[in-house]
């Protein structure tokens, strides 16, 4: 475009000299057309390089930060999953039961579904005898135990929130308001179904 | 004042294009030197200072037990290091305003965080060198912490490190790696090839920045992670039987205790423990013979548990029956020979028949029903039995137990083998004669590897032999019947019976070789049984070696019932809806 203004600007001065200046216009208009597109071309061809060369080095830097973050999230990752082995360890459960004041009973007794026959003497679980009392398995990586006093709060929270819906209160839906806002502590108890499977054990409630 | 003279123009163009163009044939013949003549030299110091070559650690497979619990992971550890030369007062905004932290009290936070005095940590910060190690070794969360101080003088070494969350839950199962990450024992060795990664090299341009330089050439050969193993360890029940294993070994003041959980039907060993068991986080804190598995590496002579064997060869061969009469004395002279065995307590002549023998373990008794089976062929049943061969169950180093060819067998071997001596056995061999019992005659592979995951997360299950047919499925029946009543009257057999299951089993007080010098006076007490013995899922072995406070397998019964109990409870086994067969045990 700027090469085609330039000739027509320039032909009124040429008009002394009509027959040698129409010829070389004649000559050279193509090669100076395809020069300038070449040029403009070239010079397109550097600003878009440089335009992309500028993205991907602001791209390089914004991945570099990414990798940053992606490096710290990782390490994140790393230590509250030591966090969960740890809390989740059978050393760490049964320690925290035990604070719970939890006592595994060494005298397990079994019922029989299809004749209702108990199995085995109930005995107390404070019976110390063939109770192993304490963790005896040595785990060096407990380095997170859960916390006695927090297990009880949590527990009573857990049995406050989750007993209201789930819970058939046996002395009706209209007294709850009252014991709810005199603050009391209310009886709750907790309807669960035992489905029998036939012969296996059906599944506890709990787990 | 003096004035320019114009001068000739011309003559001072020519004086300036002469300047101009000498200054052009330096820049060139610099421009030469540097691009071509230095250009080799200069590119190379470029590109080292550019260059950075860095590896990429492969992440070393998990070990998971039967129900996807992590028993060994792989996490980062950090060494944190400082170049004392440059240590310095740092400047941190405290409230805005920019403070100068002295050293000291630099010193004092890192003793902090890294559980180590200030006095130490200026100990190692102190000198005029460019590398010192403070610490070793550091979790994820100290050294974040430490990071967070923003000293520019520290700097960290991130190392890939083995964590076993559980400790010493299956510790003598899984194994553990050294100090340099090398697998020395357990599952860690034997399925190193799954477990290893191949670590990976990248290789790229930095800028000042520490930035990398965009168009540079980036050489990634990507660290290929481990991959997991599945055991077939039920760590809960693990733990449960380590915690009554060491609770007995204490209480007999015992050598160790072992205990092995066998799922009759497939082989799968559900239990393998341990006490003392080894933490294999920290493993240099137990014995060196405490860090391996006794299970697979520890033979010993079986005693009475291989009567059982010696009985269910007989009614196999057709030579006798669970009612089969014999009478048996406190002493019986091996024929052909002067060596006298007796019964472990005495008694009179005992008219006991196969399954009374059983009941009472009477040496005598077993020696004289099972003496109608040649010798030979007895031999060819412990073979059958697993006798004298490794289970390959994975474990590495197993041991093959001593099975002496039968060509070898003197006077006294051919009898005293009947009740387990003269061949020794290692404990899971022990569990795996009685789980072909319980699997109706059918010996099967013990499977201690459900199987290693390939690339995609897919688990490649272990290659597991097709079972061998020990003895019929009616001499099987038989043996168990016969197992059931060493339970329902047996004086110590009735310690090992569950309230509300059929339970068959077997006692053994092996005495303990000592050299060349016949028996010590310690004794490897053992019970092994299975339940419900009308369709057996479970076998349970327990050995105490050495026991300090009994002499016999009332030392091995305790924890036999209460692992069973844990068991038929977690696998939620119905009790037993039908009665034991009734075979006579005495005769008049």
């Amino acid at each position: 475009m700027s090469t085609l203004r330039l000739a027509q600007n320039n032909r009124p001065s040429n008009q002394n000299r009509p027959a040698l200046s129409i010829a070389t216009f004649r000559q050279s208009r193509p090669g100076v057309f395809i020069g300038g597109a070449v040029l403009v071309g070239f010079l397109t061809i550097a600003l878009l390089n440089l335009l992309l060369t500028i993205l991907t080095s602001n791209a390089v830097y914004e991945l570099s930060a990414i990798q940053k973050e992606k490096k710290e999230l990782t390490t994140t990752t790393q230590i509250l999953s030591e966090e969960v082995d740890s809390l989740s360890s059978q050393q760490n459960l049964a320690n925290a039961a035990s604070k719970l004041g939890m006592i595994s009973n060494a005298n397990p007794v079994f019922l029989r579904l299809s004749d209702q026959k108990v199995f085995g003497k109930p005995k107390a679980a404070l019976n110390a005898d063939g109770r192993v009392g304490r963790n005896l398995v040595p785990n060096s990586a407990l380095v997170q135990q859960s916390n006695g006093a927090e297990l009880i709060a949590a527990e009573d929270v857990t049995l406050t929130k989750s007993a209201i819906p789930s819970a058939s209160v046996s002395s009706g839906a209209a007294t709850q308001p009252t014991a709810m806002a005199a603050g009391v502590a209310k009886p709750v108890s907790v309807t669960t179904t035992l489905v029998s499977t036939g012969a296996a054990i059906p599944a506890s409630p709990t787990h | 004042m003096a004035y320019l003279t114009p001068g000739d123009p011309k003559s001072r163009g020519k004086w300036v294009m002469a300047m101009v163009a000498i200054l052009c044939v330096g820049f060139s013949i610099r421009l030469v030197d540097y691009q071509v003549v230095q250009a080799e030299a200069i590119n190379k110091i470029s590109y080292e200072n550019r260059a950075v070559t860095r590896t990429l650690p492969a992440l070393r497979g998990e070990i998971l037990d039967a129900s996807g619990a992590v028993l060994a992971r792989t996490v980062y550890r950090y060494d944190i290091n400082a170049a004392p030369s440059k240590v310095f007062a740092v400047s941190r905004k405290v409230n805005g305003q920019s403070v100068l932290i002295p050293v000291d009290q630099i010193a004092n936070e890192i003793a902090t965080i890294l559980e180590m005095t200030q006095v130490e940590v200026l100990a190692k910060i102190t000198g005029t060198g460019e590398y010192s190690q403070i610490k070793k070794r550091v979790d994820a969360e100290s050294y974040r912490k430490i990071r967070s101080l923003n000293i520019p003088w520290l700097y960290y070494d991130p190392i890939p490190d083995r964590l076993y969350p559980n400790g010493a839950v299956a510790g003598n199962i899984i194994g553990y790696l050294n100090n340099e990450g090398v697998a020395v024992e357990g599952i860690e060795t034997s399925f190193n090839s799954c477990l290893a990664g191949i670590d990976g090299q990248e290789s790229f341009e930095k800028g000042v920045d520490g930035i990398k330089i965009p168009s540079s050439t980036v050489t990634t050969q990507a660290a290929v992670n481990g991959r997991a193993v599945h055991l077939t360890i039920n760590a809960d029940l693990q733990y449960f039987a380590q915690q009554v294993l060491t609770s007995e070994v204490a209480r007999l003041r015992a050598d160790w205790a072992v205990a092995t959980v066998i799922e009759v039907k497939t082989g799968r060993i559900l239990v393998a423990a341990e006490a003392p068991s080894v933490d294999p986080n920290e493993p240099g804190k137990v014995a060196s013979d405490d860090r391996g598995s006794r299970i697979f590496r520890f033979m010993f002579e079986p005693g009475s548990t291989l009567k059982a064997i010696t009985g269910a060869t007989a009614i196999d061969q057709g030579k006798a029956t669970p009612a089969t009469q014999t009478i048996a004395p406190f002493g019986w002279v091996v024929p052909g020979t002067s060596y006298k065995v007796t019964d472990s307590h005495p008694h009179g002549d005992d008219k006991l028949t196969l399954t009374g023998v059983l009941r009472d373990s009477s040496n005598t008794g077993i020696m004289k029903i099972g003496q109608a089976v040649d010798y030979r062929t007895r031999y060819t049943y412990l073979k059958k039995f697993g006798l004298g061969q490794k289970t390959n169950a994975g474990y590495p180093g197993e041991e093959a137990g001593l099975l002496n060819n039968v060509d070898e067998w003197d006077g006294i071997k051919k009898y005293v083998s009947m009740f387990g001596q003269g061949v020794s056995v290692t404990p899971i061999q022990s569990a795996m004669m009685y789980q072909a019992i319980a699997n109706k005659g059918v010996r099967l592979s013990p499977i201690l590897v459900e199987g290693c995951e390939d690339s995609n997360g897919n688990l490649l299950r272990t290659e597991v032999k097709p079972g061998v047919r020990v003895i019929s499925e009616a001499t099987a029946k038989s043996t168990m019947d016969m197992l059931e009543k060493v339970v329902e009257q047996g004086g110590i057999g009735k310690t090992a019976a569950v309230p509300g299951y059929r339970v068959g089993g077997k006692t053994g007080t092996a005495q303990i070789a000592s050299g060349s010098s016949g028996y010590s006076g310690r004794y490897a007490v053992s019970f092994i049984g299975a339940a419900p013995a009308e369709n057996p899922d479970f076998v349970v072995a327990v050995t105490v070696y050495k026991p300090r406070t009994v002499s016999n397998s009332i030392g091995a019964t305790p924890s036999f019932k209460r692992i069973m109990q844990q068991l038929l409870r977690t696998y939620r086994v119905p009790p037993s809806t039908t009665l034991s067969a009734n075979i006579p045990t005495e005769w008049k």
